[in-house]
């Protein structure tokens, strides 16, 4: 009896795993890929606790589709964004134009997706200048310490001081406008939070084991830093700086609202609703910054539901 | 304690002199307010007169020493518009930021915290994914397009008055800083509805709940006085920096809403060039924000000696 009892017990396990392979739907935990699943990415396990997110998976899909209608923008515009038709002005919505005409007879819905391809190019550009200039100081404040650590942080202190978006508006008020400006404007005062956050990676992976092993077999503090801190330490940031995008789409229009940041005839979502505002005092035309306004909310919106599914997916704890 | 108090201080200070320092140079030195002034231009002899007027022919430090010396006496020099003493300005604006402010905030708290405890003590249920689908949707709509919506439906009906607002219309403050207030609570309100969810959460899995409720208090004392009042700190910091944003003027909610305060002071002195209003509200903001987060510091040191001792 007793010899026979460990193979008993072993099938009776093996049944439990067949048994719990067949009722776990999530095929990451089935058996036969067990081995996987322990070689499996942070990658691929984000993905999986990403794809579970409903409302983060719609994010994805209107965000792709932004993306991919700004990057054809000039081929499916049915009309010159810029071209007017003082005849043809404050047409409604239909007929020839989808959504009517302004009221120097541009079509509103060829300046809708000139408009995207700016939010978007103006939200990506400063997230990535944010990205790298926060980054590379946040890395140099929290590895190098004393110094550096003490000068780099005042300075993000004086930055963060600052009202982001009056700050934003001086800056281009100063340096004149187009979207360049206002990209830099955005990098400069939106560079400090990521800054902060690399910096306390930094200091919690600068005495990981492994950063000592690097530094025992001799490599250079730039291999340390570039190929065994940064990999494991810029998730947060980079996540930080991916809400920071809806941030400078807002920021951008807003700017554009009050007149300020890109020239007054730019097909550009703050300026059409400004104009749009202006409109409507005098003929009534509440689709001029009804879409406009739309259009902003989808877009924040999406890179919002995408922001918060990839913190959820990045930690589950934070949920 | 008294150490970490001075070292913050300090740091404070030099946060509060080298923002001052780089907002005078973008103003002063990179800018200059008289080659153009909104849509005049200026001749360039009577341009060296005004430079001369306000002090401008003098070097860049002498011009910064003087402007923090004046900063001291209350002295913030006179608009270049129509030579008004800026104090004054600012003086008149404030009260109605101020007003904005409180109302913005009180919405705010009531809102947000009677959410925020509604959604975490009946967790799952049909409220609580309403007030889940509600924040979500408030915090990612920007301010900016809800004010414009309010403005454009809302406004000019029942007892909001019209906006944009006609020279010989007189509407009582209380109404005036209805819509205004409203568009600025609204993500706030979402946010401390999430934050109080969350932290209300947290505390009502704690040990001494379940002895408030095994000892036979009532659930209403179990929320109320036991819950509530442990979950809530987080909620007072982010408030407090939450008023001191909005004290610094809310440039873009002021400015659709035509609301005479400080934001919508700052957005006209912008278009104008107007270099001492701007100085001196930008400044106004540096501090308010620079001294709450000190604030909001101590606080956090005075509880957790983890902080004041690294």
């Amino acid at each position: 009896m007793t010899t026979s009892e460990p193979a008993d017990m072993a099938t009776a396990a093996q049944s439990v795993i067949v048994t719990s392979a067949h009722e776990d739907p999530d095929p990451g935990l089935a058996p036969d890929k067990v081995g996987k699943e322990r070689s499996r990415s942070q990658f691929a396990d984000m993905w999986r606790r990403y794809r579970r997110n409903k409302l983060a998976m719609v994010g994805l899909v209107v965000v792709t589709a932004l993306v991919v209608i700004a990057i054809i923008q000039p081929l499916i515009s049915p009309y010159d964004p810029y071209d007017q038709n003082l005849i043809n002005t404050l047409a409604p919505p239909g007929g020839d134009h989808l959504m009517g005409t302004d009221s120097l007879g541009r079509d509103l819905y060829s300046e809708l997706l000139y408009g995207l391809r700016l939010a978007l190019i103006v939200g990506i550009a400063t997230m990535l200048g944010s990205l790298i200039v926060g980054v590379a100081l946040g890395a140099i404040a929290g590895y190098r310490g004393r110094f550096w650590d003490g000068l780099i942080m005042r300075i993000t202190d004086i930055f963060l001081a600052f009202p982001y978006l009056i700050g934003a508006l001086l800056i281009v008020r100063t340096f004149g406008t187009g979207v360049t400006q206002v990209i830099i404007a955005l990098v400069v005062l939106g560079w400090s939070t990521g800054a902060r956050l690399m910096r306390g990676q930094m200091l919690a992976l600068r005495e990981a084991e492994y950063v000592e092993a690097a530094r025992s077999i001799g490599a250079s503090d730039w291999r340390i830093v570039v190929r065994h801190i940064l990999p494991n330490a810029i998730q947060p940031v980079f996540i930080y700086s991916f809400t920071s995008i809806g941030v400078a789409v807002v920021a951008m229009a807003s700017l554009a609202y009050l007149g300020v940041g890109v020239p007054p005839d730019t097909p550009e979502w703050g300026r059409l609703i400004n104009q749009g505002i202006e409109q409507v005092q005098v003929a009534g035309k509440d689709y001029l910054w009804i879409y406009p306004s739309a259009a902003i909310c989808l877009t924040t919106l999406a890179f919002a539901f995408m922001a918060d599914g990839l913190r959820d997916s990045l930690d589950p704890k934070l949920r | 304690m008294g150490k970490f108090v001075i070292r913050r201080l300090a740091q404070a200070i030099m946060v509060v002199i080298a923002a001052t320092i780089l907002l005078f140079i973008g103003l002063f030195v990179l800018g200059d307010p008289f080659a153009s002034s909104g849509d005049k231009t200026i001749p360039p002899a009577t341009q060296e007169i005004l430079r001369a007027k306000f002090g401008m022919d003098q070097s860049v430090p002498m011009q910064y020493l003087h402007y923090l010396g004046n900063l001291f006496t209350g002295d913030l020099g006179v608009d270049f518009d129509q030579r008004r003493p800026v104090a004054d300005m600012l003086g008149a604006a404030l009260p109605a930021t101020a007003r904005l402010a409180l109302i913005a905030i009180i919405l705010d708290i009531l809102i947000g915290i009677i959410a925020g405890i509604i959604a975490a003590v009946w967790r799952y249920s049909f409220w609580d994914v309403l007030v889940t689908i509600v924040t979500t949707l408030a915090i990612g709509v920007p301010t900016f397009v809800i004010g414009i919506w309010l403005r454009q439906t809302v406004s000019g009906f029942w007892f909001f008055p019209q906006v944009p607002r006609s020279f010989t219309q007189v509407a009582p403050w209380y109404t005036e800083v209805l819509l205004p207030a409203i568009t600025l609570a609204i993500i706030d309100a979402a946010f401390i509805a999430r934050l109080m969810r969350g932290s209300m959460l947290e505390v009502l899995r704690m040990d001494y709940i379940r002895t408030a409720r095994a000892k036979g208090l009532s659930e209403r004392t179990v929320i109320m006085k036991h819950a509530f009042r442990n979950s809530v700190i987080p909620v007072v910091t982010y408030i407090g920096i939450g008023l001191g944003t909005l004290l610094g003027g809310a440039i873009i909610t002021e400015t659709l809403f035509q609301y005479n305060g400080v934001g919508f002071l700052l957005y006209r002195s912008i278009l104008q060039n107007n270099n001492p209003v701007i100085m001196a509200i930008v400044t106004f903001g540096v501090l308010v924000y620079v001294f709450l987060s000190m604030l909001v510091d101590i606080l956090y040191a005075y509880l957790d000696p983890r902080i004041r001792l690294s």
